[in-house]
C-alpha cells in the first residue's frame, strides 16, 4: 500500500485537481453559461503562486533537491526546508481573490452574451492570456517560471490541501443546488426569459455562477502549480479547456457528482490503458494508440457521449426514483 | 477564405462547426500526400509516400474533394443524431469540437507533428513576386497571396451567387428559416445539408491546401489555431454573412499588419482581442443588421 501511495500520489493528487477543475466548469454550466475560461483562471492562479514563491516571499528553493529510492519505496521525496503551508493558502486566497475581481470584469460584459458568443468571447480570453504571459517579463516568459518551492515532503503530501478542499467544494455545490441561488440558476438554465419574467436577476446570477468557477480554477491552479514545480504558458489552453468540457459532459452535467468522478476517472483512464498498452502480444500499432490515444479518446467520448448521453453519465436520479423514471418513458413509448 | 466555409455552415445551421478547422488540415495533408511527397520521421506512417505524383493544383482539387467526403461523413456521424433528435446547437458545437480533436490527432497518430512543405515552385513557372511598385519604389507581392485572394473572390462570388440566385440556394435559405416547414413543402433537408457540408469541407480543404503552400503546413495543429483565428474572422464579418467573412478576414490582417513594432509579441492576441471587442460592441458584424432575439 505505502509503495502504491508513493508511486502514485502525484496521479492520486492530480485526479482530485482534475476533479475540481470539472467542477470549475460545472459552476458556470448550472446556470447554462458554456464557458471554457477555466483554464484561463487556472492559468492565472498558477502565475500568482509561481511569482509569490519565487519572487515576493525570501524562500530558497536552491536548497531543496529530489531523492529518488525506488527500493526502500521513496520515489521523489523532497529534502532541506518546506515551503511554509500557511503561504500556500494565502497564495490561494490572493488567487481566489483575482481570479473573483477578473471574472467579474470579464464576465459583466461578456455574460450578456448568449449560447455560442458567450463560449468564443472566454476562447478569446484564454488565448489572450496566453499571448500576454508569453510576453511578459513578470510571468518568465515563453520560458515560465522555474523552481517553484514545495510545501510537501512528497506528492501525496499535496492530498492535505486537495482532499479537504475537493470536500468542502463538493459540499458548498451540492449545499448550492438546494438553495434559492441554486434554484435561480436552474431557472436560469431551463428558460432564460422565464426565469426573468418571475423576477430573477439574470447578470447578477450569472456573473456570481460563471465567478464561483473562476474562483475555484484559480485556486486549483495554485496547488497545480506547486504540485509540478513549474509553470508556463502551456498550463491552461484551448486544449485543456475541452478536456474539463470532456469531464464534465461525459460525467454528467446535471449533478455536482457527475464532473467530480467524470474528473477522476477520465484523468486516470489514459493511465490505465497505458497499462494495458503494456501487455505482450497486442499488435504495435493497437499498442501505441492505447499509449498515446489520450485526446484521440476524449475527442470520441465527446461526440459519442453528446449523441447517447447528452446529460452524462451519472444523473441525478441515478441512485432513487428508479422505478418512478422507468413508468413515464414506457407511457411515452406507447 | 477559410472563414467561407465555417460561415456556409452557419449560416444554413445556426451552429459553429469546429471541426471545420481540422478539414482545413485534412485538405492540407491530403494534398501534400497526393503530389506524392513522402511524410517525415514520426509516425505510424513514416517514409511512405503514395505512388502517384500529380501536379499541385490537380492535387490541391483532389485533395478538396476528399475533404468535402471527410465533412460529409462528419454530418453524418456526429451532426445528424443530434439534428434529429432537436438537440440544443451547443450540444452540436461540442460534438464537433470532440470530432476536431479527433482528427487532429489521428493526422499527428498517423504521420507525425512535423512541418511538411510543399515541393517547390507548385505554380509552375509564375514568378515568385510581382512587383506592384512603380520605377523605384518597389511594392513586391508573393504570387501564392494573389493566387489566395483571387481564388476566395471567386468563390465568394459564386457562393453567393449560388446562394441567392439559384433553386437550390433558394431551397437552403429556406431550410436556414425553418428546417421543419422546409421539408413539409418537399425540400430534402438531408440531402441538401449535406451537399453544404461537401462544399464547406471542400472550401476548407482547398484553403488548407492552397494556406499550406503559402506558409508550409506547421503540424496537425495548424487548423486549430488558424481556425481559432477564423473564429475572430466570422465573428468580425457577422455569423453567416459571406461577404461578411471575406471582408473581415481583409480588415484582421490589416489590423495584425499595423501593430506597432515595440508592441509585435502581442500580434498573436490581435485576433482575440478584435473578437472580444466584436462580440461586446457589435456580434452582428461590421456588415450585419440587428437581429431580433427569437423567443
Amino acid at each position: 500500500m505505502a509503495v502504491f501511495f508513493a508511486t502514485y500520489g502525484s496521479l492520486i493528487v492530480a485526479m482530485l485537481l482534475a476533479a475540481m477543475l470539472a467542477l470549475s466548469l460545472y459552476l458556470p454550466l448550472l446556470a447554462g453559461q458554456l464557458s471554457l475560461a477555466s483554464p484561463g483562471f487556472y492559468a492565472l492562479g498558477g502565475y500568482v503562486a509561481a511569482i509569490i514563491s519565487t519572487r515576493v516571499v525570501p524562500f530558497d528553493s536552491g536548497a531543496q533537491a529530489y531523492i529518488w529510492r525506488m527500493g526502500t519505496h521513496e520515489v521523489a521525496r523532497f529534502s532541506g526546508p518546506l515551503y511554509p503551508v500557511s503561504l500556500l493558502i494565502v497564495e490561494m486566497l490572493v488567487a481566489g481573490v483575482l481570479s473573483a475581481v477578473l471574472a467579474i470584469v470579464l464576465g459583466l460584459p461578456a455574460l450578456r452574451l448568449r449560447g455560442i458568443y458567450l463560449l468564443l468571447a472566454t476562447i478569446a480570453f484564454v488565448q489572450i492570456l496566453q499571448v500576454v504571459t508569453q510576453v511578459l517579463d513578470l510571468t518568465g516568459g515563453a520560458i515560465g517560471i522555474f523552481n517553484i518551492p514545495q510545501p510537501f515532503a512528497s506528492q501525496l503530501g499535496y492530498a492535505w490541501v486537495v482532499v479537504p478542499l475537493l470536500l468542502l467544494s463538493a459540499g458548498f455545490v451540492y449545499r448550492l443546488e438546494r438553495i434559492r441561488i441554486g434554484r435561480a440558476f436552474t431557472a436560469i438554465r431551463e428558460d432564460e426569459l422565464a426565469a426573468a419574467a418571475m423576477g430573477i436577476n439574470l447578470a447578477y446570477h450569472k456573473v456570481l455562477a460563471f465567478t464561483m468557477g473562476a474562483v475555484l480554477a484559480g485556486i486549483v491552479g495554485v496547488i497545480s502549480a506547486h504540485s509540478i514545480n513549474t509553470w508556463n504558458s502551456r498550463q491552461g489552453t484551448f486544449d485543456a479547456g475541452i478536456t474539463y468540457l470532456a469531464f464534465v459532459l461525459i460525467g454528467g452535467s446535471r449533478t455536482f457528482l457527475g464532473p467530480i468522478i467524470g474528473g477522476i476517472v477520465l484523468y486516470a483512464l489514459p493511465e490505465v490503458l497505458r497499462g494495458l498498452a503494456a501487455i505482450p502480444g497486442l499488435p504495435l500499432a493497437l499498442a501505441q494508440l492505447l499509449k498515446d490515444g489520450r485526446l484521440i479518446m476524449y475527442g470520441l467520448l465527446l461526440v459519442l457521449g453528446t449523441i447517447f448521453f447528452p446529460q452524462g453519465l451519472i444523473r441525478p436520479n441515478l441512485f432513487r426514483h428508479r422505478t418512478v423514471e422507468a413508468t413515464p418513458r414506457k407511457i411515452e413509448q406507447q | 477564405m477559410f472563414a467561407v466555409g465555417y460561415t456556409l455552415i452557419f449560416s444554413i445551421l445556426r451552429i459553429i462547426n469546429f471541426a471545420h478547422a481540422a478539414i482545413f488540415t485534412l485538405g492540407a495533408y491530403f494534398t501534400y500526400a497526393l503530389t506524392g511527397s513522402a511524410f517525415g520521421y514520426n509516425g505510424l506512417l513514416k517514409n511512405s509516400a503514395l505512388p502517384i505524383h500529380l501536379p499541385f493544383l490537380l492535387a490541391a482539387v483532389v485533395g478538396a474533394m476528399l475533404a468535402g467526403l471527410v465533412a460529409i461523413v462528419i454530418e453524418r456521424l456526429a451532426f445528424r443524431p443530434l439534428r434529429n433528435r432537436g438537440a440544443d446547437p451547443l450540444l452540436s458545437l461540442v460534438s464537433s469540437l470532440g470530432v476536431a480533436v479527433v482528427i487532429v490527432n489521428v493526422i499527428q497518430y498517423l504521420v507525425g507533428a512535423e512541418n511538411y512543405s510543399y515541393p517547390a515552385q507548385p505554380y509552375g513557372n509564375l514568378p515568385t513576386a510581382i512587383n506592384f511598385g512603380l520605377g523605384s519604389q518597389r511594392i513586391p507581392v508573393r504570387t501564392v497571396q494573389i493566387v489566395i485572394f483571387g481564388v476566395s473572390v471567386v468563390i465568394m462570388l459564386l457562393l453567393t451567387y449560388w446562394l441567392n440566385r439559384t433553386k437550390t440556394g433558394k431551397a437552403l435559405r429556406a431550410i436556414a428559416e425553418d428546417a421543419t416547414t422546409a421539408s413539409l413543402l418537399g425540400i430534402n433537408t438531408d440531402q441538401l445539408i449535406l451537399l453544404t457540408f461537401f462544399l464547406s469541407g471542400m472550401v476548407g480543404g482547398l484553403s488548407g491546401a492552397l494556406i499550406g503552400s503559402s506558409v508550409s503546413i506547421a503540424g496537425p495543429y495548424f487548423g486549430i489555431s488558424f481556425g481559432l483565428r477564423g473564429l475572430a474572422v466570422i465573428v468580425l464579418g457577422g455569423l453567416g454573412d459571406i461577404p461578411g467573412a471575406i471582408v473581415g478576414g481583409v480588415v484582421l490582417g490589416l489590423a495584425e499588419a499595423f501593430v506597432p513594432v515595440q508592441y509585435i509579441a502581442y500580434k498573436d492576441a490581435v485576433a482575440f482581442a478584435v473578437l472580444f471587442l466584436m462580440l461586446l460592441l457589435r456580434p452582428q458584424g461590421l456588415l450585419g443588421r440587428a437581429e431580433l432575439q427569437k423567443v
